[in-house]
């Protein structure tokens, strides 16, 4: 980067910080609070309550509470939604640590499709023909991540690292 | 990073020892050196220990969040809660891309791609894009295409592995760094299964094509 032979290590720091305060505030704080109000909408309708216990049956196969589906719901539209409805969810106690960890690589994993498929399949010009595999094909990595974060987590504390 | 400015950028020893140094800061090798230890030094490679913590309001076991808080005022200082670890997060992948260690890791993966993935090397620069930018490798994976420098089956390929995770360093030091405080696990773990599963998922669209290229030759 011809840029960058200008600038040291200090430099690059703070410029790739200020992008992480644009990020935090102008993409991730929008997010999350949207997604607390969601949640506040949800909870007091009562819907969180029975997406909870309609989805728990099929969620408790990744040891995660059914409210664990509202994360992957809001991944799927963007990863942001997903990380606000996570940090929402951690908020007011639905779910826990472990939780978060073992749906951390899902976010990414069926995040954003939505868009992507425009910004990425869109762009790239890729075969039609196998777009709806693609889709799919992120699904079922997303679901495989967390079996695999629930294996994994079983080897750890139950409380955050460094705490 | 755009395709323009990579071509310029060198991989030098520093490339790769800044590249190591950010998987050892994000792996949480050093988290648990005790504070006594004569290792405690090696601290300062740790990523928990550098994001450090919120103080406690005087008098109260709680940061300056409280408890009790519910809607968007909550989630207004929720957010603000999340934000020093993309900050930090970003600030740390900004240098070790400055001084090329992206590239050193492509340099690294590339012998890898046909064997694993099924793709040719000349992806690898959109490969190390993807990590950073969604539109600009699926750019580039059309012109290589357009310039019949692979073929349909490897934009398929190729796609479906940016497809799931796409943007993966940025979007996991930006966006999933808001949850990093929560990992019971290092923060490098999730990572790792994000690249597996996506390697996973690639073949599983090789496996189709190939299906597909039998049935069709059938």
């Amino acid at each position: 980067m011809a840029a960058a032979k200008s600038k040291n290590a200090l430099d690059l720091f703070i410029e790739g910080a200020r992008n992480g305060w644009v990020i935090g505030t102008t993409s991730m704080l929008p997010n999350v609070l949207m997604a607390f109000v969601l949640i506040q909408i949800l909870t007091i309708t009562g819907l969180m309550g029975l997406i909870g216990k309609v989805a728990g049956p099929l969620m408790v196969l990744w040891g995660l509470p059914g409210e664990g589906m509202v994360v992957l719901l809001g991944a799927f539209m963007s990863m942001g939604g997903g990380v606000g409805v996570a940090a929402g969810l951690i908020a007011n106690g639905a779910l826990t640590p472990v939780h978060i960890t073992i749906l951390a690589p899902a976010i990414m994993l069926m995040g954003a499709i939505v868009q992507y498929m425009g910004r990425c399949l869109g762009t790239a010009d890729s075969n039609r023909k196998w777009w709806g595999w693609q889709i799919l094909i992120c699904i079922i990595n997303a679901l495989v991540a967390m079996w695999a974060m629930r294996l994994i987590v079983s080897f750890f504390p139950d409380t955050p690292i460094g705490v | 990073m755009s395709a323009e400015n990579q071509g310029q950028q060198k991989v030098t020893i520093a490339s790769y020892l800044l590249l190591l140094v950010a998987i050892v800061i994000f792996s949480g090798a050093f988290t648990n050196i005790q504070a006594d230890s004569a290792w405690v030094w090696l601290k300062m490679f740790d990523f928990t220990t550098l994001l450090g913590k919120f103080g406690a309001i005087a008098g109260s076991k709680n940061n300056f969040q409280g408890v009790g808080g519910t809607g968007a005022r909550n989630g207004f200082l929720f957010a603000i809660n999340l934000c020093p670890s993309v900050i930090l997060a970003l600030g740390i992948v900004k240098i070790v891309d400055g001084y090329g260690g992206l590239l050193a890791a492509e340099k690294i993966i590339r012998p890898f791609f046909r064997p694993l993935l099924g793709i040719p090397g000349i992806l690898g620069l959109a490969f190390i894009t993807h990590l950073q930018s969604t539109d600009g490798s699926a750019a580039m994976a059309k012109e290589l295409f357009d310039g019949g420098q692979i073929t349909d089956e490897e934009r398929t390929l190729f796609t479906t592995l940016m497809l799931s995770g796409d943007g993966t360093i940025t979007n996991y030091f930006a966006t999933i760094a808001g949850l990093f405080q929560y990992f019971t696990v290092p923060i490098i773990i999730p990572l790792v299964i994000i690249f597996l599963c996506k390697i996973m998922g690639t073949n599983i669209m090789r496996f189709l094509l190939k299906a597909s290229g039998r049935k069709a030759a059938a």
